[in-house]
């Protein structure tokens, strides 16, 4: 009896805590409930073919059982799915999310550090897990993202000798969490290379005029730049060699010690690669240096993309919702990148390369699946896919039993812009949808 | 004695250089442009001037005499427009001569402050305006483009202030003298406009704007006129109206030149010319093959920079061209043609093109007859400038201004044998010592 009792109030307790999770908006307490049984729902494993009025059971925050016909285990709680369906959480393989709250407000951004090569740098350690991008983001199914150091720089200029080369890793995060700790899925992701280009193109922001440098002086600054990122990785390897001798006056470098598990190829780098010149620099490099590579925002690959093919390396698509940059483009060619990539037989995956946008990676897919890809390539695309380029398909990335519980339930298809995500868990534990937006939304309608 | 005295001193300039000497220029092709040509005449020059022209004038007993056989004498051609003579005004490559219609600021110069030392906040400040500045008043015989620019056959220039929307008064040169008192034909010329632009922090920081303020300018100088008008009819119990050197400017400028590369800048400022209702001309053009027509009906005067658009040097190799500029790149020569067939007045200029002949010739490939190319050379811009009653075309009276060449001007390698200004024959060096660009940027 004591013990019904205690039981019935246990399930009190968690009703309680689902809804002060719902007020609050509070990350998951640490030992909340993360079982659960999710029935009459439409089950989309990604890695297998759709189940109808299927069933999920979530133990502990890990997938036990996915099927037809499972029967709710005692003392688990129920969620009714009747009418919906229930995905992989979204991987955003792309932001900066939780190291910049307002681009144009110094104090709020923390993406990039002073220097050439920065390998020991992780972002994770600097995310603010207070971020009001994190919950918008979720808002939209997105579960994880991979969270990068900027790019830039010094704005890509000729005259910032500072603008980086190797500006850190990259870390990979649940976007839920009281702390980075409680976020983090991978520290190191993969290290972010700023593979350098030819510019020809200036832009006077004093006269906002666009103007223009000689090829060959460009040419010249960029075959400086490889060779200097080059002779990097060979002082890596010497210090790598150093190590391995380990001479009494041997010291430790935490730069090069960051460097030694990409040496190592048990690290990916990542590269940026805007057009087909720079993507074949990059290969390139990552075949003189025998690293892994990823490569990611290609925007003219020309006939980069056989080559990209036959070096099986996967590359992360950015700025496919973008208007094309030449005005003689096509309209959709940034729509259809991702079916040009399907056709090569490359491996892909999603990222917005942005922040404040981060949420709108379904669109992306859907975009994408509007102009020639397969939907369930581009459903791939923004779960297992991503989830096997960084490394964590093991745990991620599918609907499959053994993998952690990042669910989200949607009252329709995951690619469809008119969706909307009911309910979302990561690691098993509901995580809230209320954010900025949800509570404007509400404030403003209740007004009087 | 003392009769004769007073008639030496006549004659020697105040330089105290010596007269140009008596030439004549036997048996040769005489291309006068303002009537037939002569298959074989004289042209003798005397005290800087043409003193005959014909084809039974005998050369007289004190020239010196050129023996024409096998050479061509035009008159020496007329640079419709840039800044020629005055240093240190080689506009920016991508600045205003070439029509500048993105509206860059021509000398590349920061808007002048206002008066409280600030960027300037409206038309009131009258940013980016020198409307006072007279060309007359800076050339310089001994610029670097000038020796350049006469060893192609060019014998005046007209130039103007750069630098700002209304850059200031230009004036008719002389290609050669040391300064202003032997080389300017006219010192007003006309007030050279431009789009230019404020950049972030001062007005106008749009074309918009800088559309705005040069209305304003108009309605200002309008204004002003009509009150200084009437203030100088009874000044008593008036107020004075305020001096203004912008607006004094204005209203001393003949004409006014526009800028209009693009078909729709030139729709644009022919509207906008005559919404302003003072007499102007375009300069720029090279889309004007697109606008023929349109230029025609307005009657309007072109002027055409021969600088035709090409893809930059040293570029990247994968850098896509737009089909707009491919198109433009490869039309704009068929400009001049465009406008001579639709009957538009207009004149060519080198706009400190590399090499002017070969550009000049892209436009003859394109179906511009020699004589209309000639035309747009000399007699045209002496025209449209008010000075065909002295320079532009081979004419007993004329200043003499000529050029000499042996065979043809538009020939593939024009061998241009001497040039004639004000009288004075200067010799350009033979082209193989010339085959680096004539006029450098």
């Amino acid at each position: 009896m004591t013990r019904r009792i205690l039981i019935s109030m246990a399930a009190c307790a968690a009703t309680l805590v689902a809804q002060a999770d719902k007020k609050a908006a509070a990350p998951a307490a640490a030992g909340a409930d993360n079982s659960f049984f999710l029935r009459n729902v439409t089950v989309h494993p990604v890695t297998g073919p759709e189940v109808a009025g299927g069933a999920v059971l979530v133990k502990d925050g890990k997938i036990a059982e996915v099927g037809a016909k499972l029967v709710a285990p005692k003392g688990v709680k129920v969620v009714e799915g009747k009418g919906l369906h229930v995905w992989p959480g979204m991987i955003n393989s792309a932001t900066q999310l939780g190291l910049q709250e307002i681009s144009s407000i110094r104090e709020t951004v923390d993406t990039g550090e002073i220097g050439t090569f920065n390998p020991q740098l992780r972002p994770l350690i600097a995310v603010n897990p207070e971020s009001e991008h994190l919950p918008v983001t979720r808002a939209n199914g997105i579960t994880s993202a991979m969270t990068m150091p900027a790019s830039g720089g010094g704005g890509g200029s000729r005259s910032a000798g500072t603008s980086p080369l190797i500006p850190g890793h990259v870390s990979l995060m649940h976007l839920d969490g009281w702390t980075w700790e409680e976020m983090e899925i991978k520290r190191n992701a993969a290290l972010m290379i700023q593979f350098p280009t030819i510019e020809t193109r200036t832009f006077n922001f004093m006269e906002f005029t666009a103007g223009r440098t000689a090829f060959t002086e460009a040419k010249r600054f960029y075959d400086r730049r490889v060779k200097e990122l080059n002779d990097y990785f060979d002082q890596a390897r010497n210090y790598q060699k150093a190590k391995a001798v380990a001479r009494p006056d041997f010291r430790i470098d935490l730069a090069f010690e960051a460097m030694l598990p990409v040496l190592d190829g048990k690290l990916p780098v990542i590269i940026p690669a805007p057009d087909e010149r720079t993507i074949k620099g990059a290969i390139e490099f990552i075949e003189k240096q025998k690293l892994k590579g990823i490569l990611a925002n290609i925007g003219r690959p020309g006939t980069a993309l056989e080559l990209i093919k036959a070096k099986n390396i996967p590359v992360i698509i950015g700025e496919s919702t973008d208007l094309p940059e030449q005005e003689d483009d096509a309209y959709d060619k940034n729509y259809a990148r991702a079916a040009d990539l399907h056709k090569a037989g490359i491996k892909f995956a999603f990222g917005t390369f942005d922040t404040q946008f981060a949420r709108n990676l379904p669109f992306q897919a859907g975009i994408a699946a509007g102009y020639g890809l397969p939907p369930a390539e581009a459903v791939k695309a923004v779960t297992i896919n991503a989830a096997e380029i960084w490394g964590i398909a093991g745990e991620y990335g599918s609907i499959e039993k053994g993998k952690w519980a990042d669910l989200i339930l949607t009252d329709g298809d995951l690619l469809e812009h008119k969706t909307s995500v009911k309910q979302m868990w990561i690691k098993g534990r509901a995580v809230s949808l209320e954010n900025k937006h949800t509570k404007m939304y509400e404030k403003y309608l209740a007004r009087p | 004695m003392r009769g004769l005295v007073t008639f030496v001193f006549a004659l020697t300039p105040i330089l105290g250089q010596a007269p140009p000497p008596v030439v004549a220029i036997r048996n040769a092709r005489i291309v006068t442009v303002s009537g037939p040509a002569m298959a074989k005449g004289t042209v003798v020059v005397r005290n800087g001037l043409i003193t005959e022209v014909g084809e039974n004038v005998p050369a007289p007993a004190d020239a010196w005499v050129v023996d024409g056989e096998g050479l061509t004498v035009y008159p020496g051609l007329v640079d419709a427009m840039g800044s020629i003579g005055i240093p240190e005004a080689a506009p920016a490559a991508a600045g205003g001569f070439s029509g500048g219609g993105g509206g860059r600021n021509a000398a590349g110069a920061l808007p002048a402050p206002n008066q409280a030392g600030l960027p300037a906040r409206g038309p009131e400040d009258r940013p980016l305006t020198s409307t006072w500045v007279r060309a007359a008043d800076l050339v310089r015989g001994n610029e670097r483009r000038v020796e350049a620019l006469r060893n192609s056959g060019f014998t005046s220039a007209v130039s103007f202030p750069t630098g700002g929307i209304f850059t200031g008064q230009g004036a008719v040169i002389n290609l050669a003298g040391e300064n202003s008192s032997r080389m300017v034909l006219d010192n007003s010329a006309g007030q050279f406009v431009t789009l230019a632009r404020g950049g972030f922090t001062a007005f106008p920081g749009s074309l918009m704007g800088t559309l705005a303020y040069i209305r304003q300018v108009f309605l200002d100088a309008d204004h002003y006129k009509k009150a200084k008008e009437l203030y100088a009819k009874a000044p008593q119990g008036l107020e004075r109206p305020a001096y203004d050197r912008a607006l004094e400017g204005v209203l001393e400028s003949k004409r006014f030149l526009m800028p209009a590369v693009r078909g729709y800048e030139i729709d644009r400022m022919i509207r906008f010319a005559k919404e302003m209702g003072v007499p102007t001309m375009f300069y720029g053009l090279h889309e004007g093959y697109k606008a023929a027509p349109l230029l025609a009906k307005s009657g309007s005067t072109a002027l055409v920079s021969l600088k035709w658009p090409e893809g930059a040097r040293d570029r990247d190799p994968d850098d896509v061209d737009s089909m707009k500029d491919l198109e433009l790149r490869e039309n704009a020569p068929s400009t001049p043609a465009a406008l001579a067939k639709a009957g538009v007045k207009f004149a060519l200029y080198s706009d400190g093109s590399e090499s002017v002949s070969r550009n000049i010739r892209r436009a003859i490939q394109k179906g511009l007859s020699t004589d209309d190319a000639l035309r747009a050379l000399t007699l045209t811009p002496a025209e449209i400038y008010g000075v065909a009653d002295r320079i532009g075309s081979i004419e007993k009276g004329k200043i003499a201004n000529l050029v000499v060449v042996k065979g043809d001007l538009f020939a593939e390698r024009p061998q241009i044998q001497h040039v004639f200004v004000d009288g004075v024959r200067y010799d350009p060096p033979p082209p193989a010592a010339a085959a680096k660009p004539e006029v450098t940027q």
